[in-house]
């Protein structure tokens, strides 16, 4: 299992973001729903290693993130892309992968190599030397996903990844998401649930910290039956199993 | 040249460039300064001007753009941090102390190793507590301070608080313990922690 959670629990004062989490994820796309305030990004976030739990246990790539060393081992071994991320406009998109295949110490004589490979797999191959001021939001999105993939992410963590993403880049998103995931374990937020029926082979729906539902995109849609709202059964699932949790 | 090369783009990143122009700008000014006959007043304060706007310079190229996926990529970014804000220092330092040759600067280069070492400390801690954005506070805060002090040296009762080391002189130790052990606190918290992004995020783990 390439995550491990147990009890995993982040307080922000009196608000519990994450109350009380169990999560085991092997390899595969693992799609995380939920409704804004769930606590999706919070678990996110503690599973990039950014932000400490105030308790619980949580082992990503068979290591405990609170020593330095497993710490440093994970983060060479870990892609994410955060629901914001920022950017230094005036560089091109290839110096921006570059800049985190560096830091993510991919080996000197691969990181060439890498760089392009990750800019072709989010089809921005053709704006390599664009600066990054110069591009869409959703070309910005691409060039983040590709920073989150340049050193070949065992666990890849991303938030909000379609978000600004026209209709026919989250097809080819999606593609790459099932081909990412034959080899990683890759973790999805995501508030769209036509992501998860396309791309996820695991779901769990959160709602006010804790997860709510867990199965596969079948079984939530299954969960749904006919008198919940929502345009296809997936939709209607994930409202049924909200409403359950908070009747 | 991959360690080079990742400096590069971390220096480019931080605009460090263009914190390397504003204090060879500050450079300048001084030395344009230095050339007109001060009295002991403005002797003293005007160095103490160019010497916190250096540190300032120092301390905006500190906070970054990228966030979140830079603070968890591998565990360069201290090490990159440490490195550049240390060299930039010492560029300040250099360009100010090389600005004086020649001329009368009051404290001599001590006393600019002393005062911008110190204000960027300052700088550096108010990054790590407040956010990038609010680094240049403390440096302009204290700078007022400072400035006071001095003046109270010609309108007792004087501050004489090493705490307010640019009011003590260039060979005053308590001063420059003073000014050391906030650059020290200052370097070691951006070194681990880093800037916070803004005011309210949680800072670094």
């Amino acid at each position: 299992m390439n995550v491990e959670i147990t009890g995993l629990t982040r307080r922000f004062g009196s608000v519990a973001a994450v109350a009380g989490v169990d999560l085991r994820a092997g390899p595969g796309v693992f799609g995380l729903l939920g409704p804004n305030g769930a606590g999706k990004t919070s678990l996110l976030r503690m599973m990039a290693t950014a932000m400490r739990p105030s308790s619980g246990s949580l082992r990503l790539l068979g290591r405990d993130p609170g020593g330095y060393g497993p710490r440093r081992e994970i983060r060479r071994r870990l892609g994410y892309l955060p629901q914001s991320p920022g950017y230094y406009p005036g560089f091109t998109v290839a110096e921006y992968v570059e800049y985190f295949a560096l830091l993510k110490e991919v080996p000197p004589g691969r990181i060439r190599a890498a760089v392009t490979t990750a800019i072709e797999a989010v089809e921005l191959g053709d704006q390599k030397k664009a600066r990054l001021r110069t591009l869409s939001g959703g070309m910005l999105r691409r060039a983040g996903i590709a920073q989150a993939i340049v050193n070949e992410p065992e666990l890849l963590l991303l938030d909000e990844p379609t978000a600004g993403l026209d209709p026919q880049q989250r097809v080819a998103f999606r593609a790459l998401l099932r081909n990412l995931g034959q080899r990683a374990t890759v973790v999805v937020s995501t508030h769209l649930v036509e992501d998860v029926t396309a791309a996820c082979a695991q779901v769990a729906v959160m709602d006010r910290g804790r997860i709510v539902f867990r199965g596969t995109p079948d079984g939530l849609a299954a969960s749904g039956g006919g008198q919940h709202a929502g345009d296809t059964p997936i939709e209607r699932g994930y409202s049924a199993v909200l409403a359950k949790a908070r009747s | 040249m991959t360690g080079a090369r990742r400096v590069w783009l971390y220096a480019v990143s931080r605009r460090v460039p263009f914190a390397v122009l504003a204090m060879a700008a500050c450079a300048i000014g001084l030395r344009i300064a230095l050339l007109r006959h001060w009295d002991d007043y403005g002797a003293l304060q005007l160095p103490l001007i160019f010497e916190a706007a250096a540190a300032v310079s120092v301390v905006a190229a500190v906070p970054g753009p990228f966030g979140e996926p830079e603070r968890v990529a591998g565990h360069w970014l201290p090490l990159l941090r440490l490195g550049v804000t240390v060299a930039l220092t010492a560029a300040a330092v250099g360009l100010l102390a090389a600005a004086g040759i020649g001329g009368h600067l009051a404290g001599g280069t001590l006393a600019v190793l002393r005062n911008v070492a110190g204000i960027t400390g300052l700088g550096l801690l108010c990054a790590a507590a407040a956010g990038g954005g609010l680094s240049w506070a403390a440096p302009a805060g204290y700078l007022v301070a400072a400035v006071y002090a001095l003046y109270t040296q010609w309108h007792p009762p004087a501050l004489t608080t090493p705490w307010l080391w640019p009011a003590r002189p260039s060979h005053d130790l308590g001063g420059a313990v003073c000014a050391g052990l906030v650059f020290t606190c200052g370097i070691a918290v951006l070194t681990v922690r880093g800037a916070r992004d803004r005011p309210g995020d949680p800072a670094e783990s």
